[in-house]
């Protein structure tokens, strides 16, 4: 664990929050939040999912008025009543969900609300020039001219990372940036993180994931209900304490996992090639999670969606429960008991307008309407069912899900797919963004899953993850498995080499 | 999702903008089909090749490429002007009467012209400030406008405009018909505004992503108010020339143009759900779609068939202009 640079230490705030409450309609995300940031520190902000942290972020940036309160900047108070207003005090965050132009060019996002102008018109290809040199001085494996909606979404939040740091910013705020990110982008972040930071920047760091606090931050605050419940600093507190604060009750253990013995073969793949993928071979036995690590576009994604009949492919064979089967369609694949939890909540996941109990039951209406008309009272004891399982923070199964957490919205896209019961499940980055409290629900549903004779395929970038959770570990590159691996018989390191391919 | 290459190797340093060649791609194919229309008339009509044919052509075009263009800034916002014929039809209905009464020329179009800014002013508040669907608020103000000018008509046809103003859309300037030459003066800064400046970026960007075009301090509300500003605009312009043209001011003139203008747009490539358009496109679109009006008109076909083969040509390019855009992915 390396430490951060010294800094000038300073006690004086440059941003202040007191009495600051933002209500939504029916929600009240926070409750009188006194919090203070220090002249460049790098403070961490960490709570449950729907604890109020997005929010915060949100009425920082402007996005959100707040409903009440002040909030000073260098000792002055300020409206910060539009983006506009946060981004002219030098304010800017990388959002929890990635929110950029998918239609225009990485260089048109970056510089978008800022262009380089001649005469009124834009210089495109200088600002072309000008985004590569800042994506390749970061060290960001990215094309300045490259269409963002061709891009992965952990490639598209290192955009909006690149964005963030080109605009001459003093306060810069990332919320779960690290939760699409692989491994070693997630290493070029924190060095771009400490490096604002040894230029002065004032940095607020939100995330779930607990060891990246305690080596980043100087010191954290905890939300938790809406409510600041404590600012440590961190080199005097541990992760014990933090998590007590944050969900005051204790979680036994972070990384959950239960033996359960493998039963027959689920899944047999052998030679599938298709789109973005080629010559993979596996299988899963019922009671089995079988891992699947690698660097985004490493093709792991592309296989699933073959795999679930998104796309066509091209050689190889699929067997299910010993039988050789075609899958044309996602339907086919739904009707054989195979369920997608997908990777992007809000495009693939979710229907955001609609609401939660809706989104619940969305695989399975046509079972509980054998007449044609929806059975409510099912509909109903379904979402209950699921909203009260995985604990999701809602204030009705009927608000749509765009109003939820990030993490609650997760959790509906893991909760639909349980709902249906179906056999074969894909996980395609269920935890991300998700708390550690309710990672270990997910991860118990998990075992009650593998318990009821299910095997799961699971995807992940983060690696403590996969690699506590797998009993088999095949690791993906440039669009094909390079090395296999049985529970925890490699060392993490080795794994990760084998992913970057070096 | 994302090719492996982009990810996990270098790339090469080429230009490589993809929705960039797709809109060129389709160009080229909407002028190739163009230019196959032509010789298809020209050989099987006596009269398609004549001067005053191909003349008329480009009067009857330039209406239509007005608007389209106008239209396609307000779909490129992801949103929809059902408003236009109605703005066509009450603009020329006003030049009209203004012209009659005695106004000078230059005064009534400048009137003219101020009267469709604001009716796009009238759309664009009802859409940002009273935030009405696109489709509701146009579809509102198209039925009442077109109200308004029987109302303020009573009905009537309006005559007596001055000789001077019903000539010039019959003129030429170097050869060419004054009307096509508004479509080349209008058409360049357009299209500097759309793909050259800020603003047109601005375009762009509240189709593809109003939230992060607001986060990124972009003011949404005003891009959206030029968007329905310039179609509205344009509408008006064409509501002048449409005066010129028929050399009266019936209320009921440029009714259907909507769907025409929107047509031409999206057979000029541009994306319903926004953010995908060009200047270019809906000139050629415009121009097809003029085309297969004048050449069944020749050709003697059955009025009544020109719906459906105008139907089914949108049918066919979109189809083909998505399928490419799918396998490129
Ligand atoms: N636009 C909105 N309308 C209504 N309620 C909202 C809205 N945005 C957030 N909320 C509610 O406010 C609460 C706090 O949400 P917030 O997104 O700030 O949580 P968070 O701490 O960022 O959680 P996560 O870790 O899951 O991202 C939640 O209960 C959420 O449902
Ligand atoms: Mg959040």
């Amino acid at each position: 664990m390396d430490n951060p640079a010294p800094r000038p230490p300073t006690d004086a705030p440059i941003l202040e929050l007191r009495q600051v409450d933002k209500r939504f309609l029916g929600t009240h995300a926070l409750k009188q939040v006194d919090l203070a940031f220090r002249q460049g520190e790098i403070h961490a902000i960490v709570g449950e999912n729907g604890a109020g942290k997005s929010t915060l972020i949100k009425i920082l940036t402007g996005a959100h008025v707040r409903s009440a309160g002040t909030i000073l900047w260098q000792g002055r108070e300020v409206a910060l009543a539009s983006p506009l207003d946060a981004i002219s005090l030098g304010i800017n965050a990388v959002h929890q969900e990635v929110v950029l132009c998918s239609h225009l060019t990485v260089a048109a996002n970056i510089f978008l609300g800022d262009e380089r102008t001649n005469a009124g018109l834009l210089r495109d290809r200088a600002m072309v020039a000008e985004a590569q040199r800042l994506l390749d001085d970061l060290g960001f494996d990215l094309r300045a001219d490259a269409v963002l909606g061709d891009l992965a979404i952990g490639q598209q939040q290192l955009v909006a990372t690149a964005r963030a740091a080109a605009r001459g910013v003093k306060f810069l705020i990332f919320d779960e940036p690290t939760a699409y990110l692989t491994r070693q982008d997630t290493d070029k972040l924190f060095r771009l993180i400490r490096r604002l930071n040894g230029e002065g920047v004032t940095i607020v760091y939100i995330s779930h994931r607990m060891e990246e606090i305690f080596q980043l931050a100087d010191r954290v605050s905890v939300l938790r209900d809406g409510q600041k419940v404590a600012t440590h600093v961190v080199a005097e507190t541990n992760e014990r304490e933090l998590i007590r604060d944050m969900v005051a009750r204790t979680i036994e253990e972070v990384h959950y996992k239960e033996a359960i013995p493998a039963g027959d073969v689920l899944l047999e793949v052998t030679g599938l090639s298709g789109p973005g993928f080629r010559d993979v071979s596996l299988t899963v036995r019922r009671g089995e999670v079988v891992g699947l690590y690698g660097l985004v576009g490493a093709g792991r994604s592309e296989f699933v969606q073959c795999l679930f009949g998104r796309t066509k492919r091209s050689a190889g064979q699929v067997k299910l429960r010993g039988e050789p089967v075609t899958i044309h369609h996602e339907s086919d694949a739904i009707a054989r008991g195979i369920a997608l939890v997908p990777e992007s909540r809000r495009d693939q996941g979710l229907c955001l307008n609609m609401g939660v109990g809706f989104n619940l039951n969305l695989p399975v209406f046509g079972r509980i309407s054998p007449t044609g008309l929806v059975d409510t009272g099912a509909e109903r004891r379904g979402a209950a069912k699921q909203i009260a399982d995985l604990r999701i923070v809602a204030a009705s199964a009927g608000v749509p899900a765009a109003t939820l957490s990030g993490g609650n919205q997760q959790k509906i896209v893991v909760g639909k797919w349980l709902n249906h019961g179906a056999e074969l499940f894909i996980f395609d980055e269920p935890t991300v963004g998700v708390d550690v409290g309710t990672k270990v629900e997910i991860y118990k549903v998990f075992a009650s899953l593998l318990k009821a004779g299910a095997g799961i395929i699971l995807i992940s970038s983060y690696l403590p993850e996969v690699y506590d959770l797998s009993d088999r570990l095949h690791v993906f590159s440039r669009g094909t498995i390079v090395a296999s691996h049985d529970a925890k018989s490699a060392h993490p390191e080795t794994i990760l080499t084998e992913a970057i391919g070096v | 999702m994302s090719d492996i290459s982009t990810a996990a190797i270098p790339a090469p340093k080429r230009p490589a903008l993809k929705s960039h060649r797709f809109g060129f791609l389709l160009n080229l194919t909407l002028l190739a089909l163009l230019v196959v229309l032509w010789l298809a008339l020209s050989v099987s009509t006596r009269s398609f090749a004549t001067f005053g044919n191909f003349e008329n052509l480009l009067r009857q075009d330039s209406m239509w490429s007005i608007m389209a263009v106008g239209q396609t800034f307000v779909i490129i916002t992801a949103g929809i002007d059902l408003s236009v014929g109605a703005v066509v039809g009450l603009t020329s209905t006003v030049i009209a009467m203004l012209l009659a009464g005695g106004v000078p020329i230059w005064a009534s179009i400048v009137i003219t012209l101020l009267i469709g800014g604001l009716l796009g002013a009238i759309n664009a508040f009802g859409i940002v400030n009273l935030r009405l669907p696109p489709f509701i608020m146009t579809l509102a103000t198209m039925t009442a406008l077109r109200s308004f000018g029987l109302l303020i008509t009573d009905g009537q046809t309006i005559g007596g405009l001055p000789l001077k103003f019903i000539l010039f859309s019959s003129h030429r300037t170097l050869g060419i018909p004054n009307l096509f030459i508004i479509v080349i003066l209008i058409a360049v800064p357009c299209y500097f505004l759309l793909h050259r400046s800020r603003w047109g970026r601005y375009l762009f960007a509240v189709g593809s992503n109003p939230e992060a075009a607001r986060l990124s301090g972009v003011s949404v509300n005003r891009t959206i108010y030029l968007a329905y500003i310039v179609s509205a605009l344009l509408a008006s312009v064409v509501g002048v020339l449409v005066a010129s043209r028929i050399g009266i001011g019936i209320a009921t003139t440029g009714q259907g143009w909507e769907l025409q203008s929107i047509a031409s747009s999206v057979i000029g490539g541009t994306s319903l759900f926004g953010a995908v358009g060009t200047v270019i496109g809906p000139l050629l679109g415009a121009m097809l779609l003029t085309t297969i009006n004048n050449g069944a008109n020749l050709m003697n076909v059955n009025p009544f068939w020109q719906g459906i083969i105008t139907g089914l040509l949108i049918i066919v390019i979109v189809y083909f202009d998505q399928l490419r855009r799918r396998k490129t992915r």
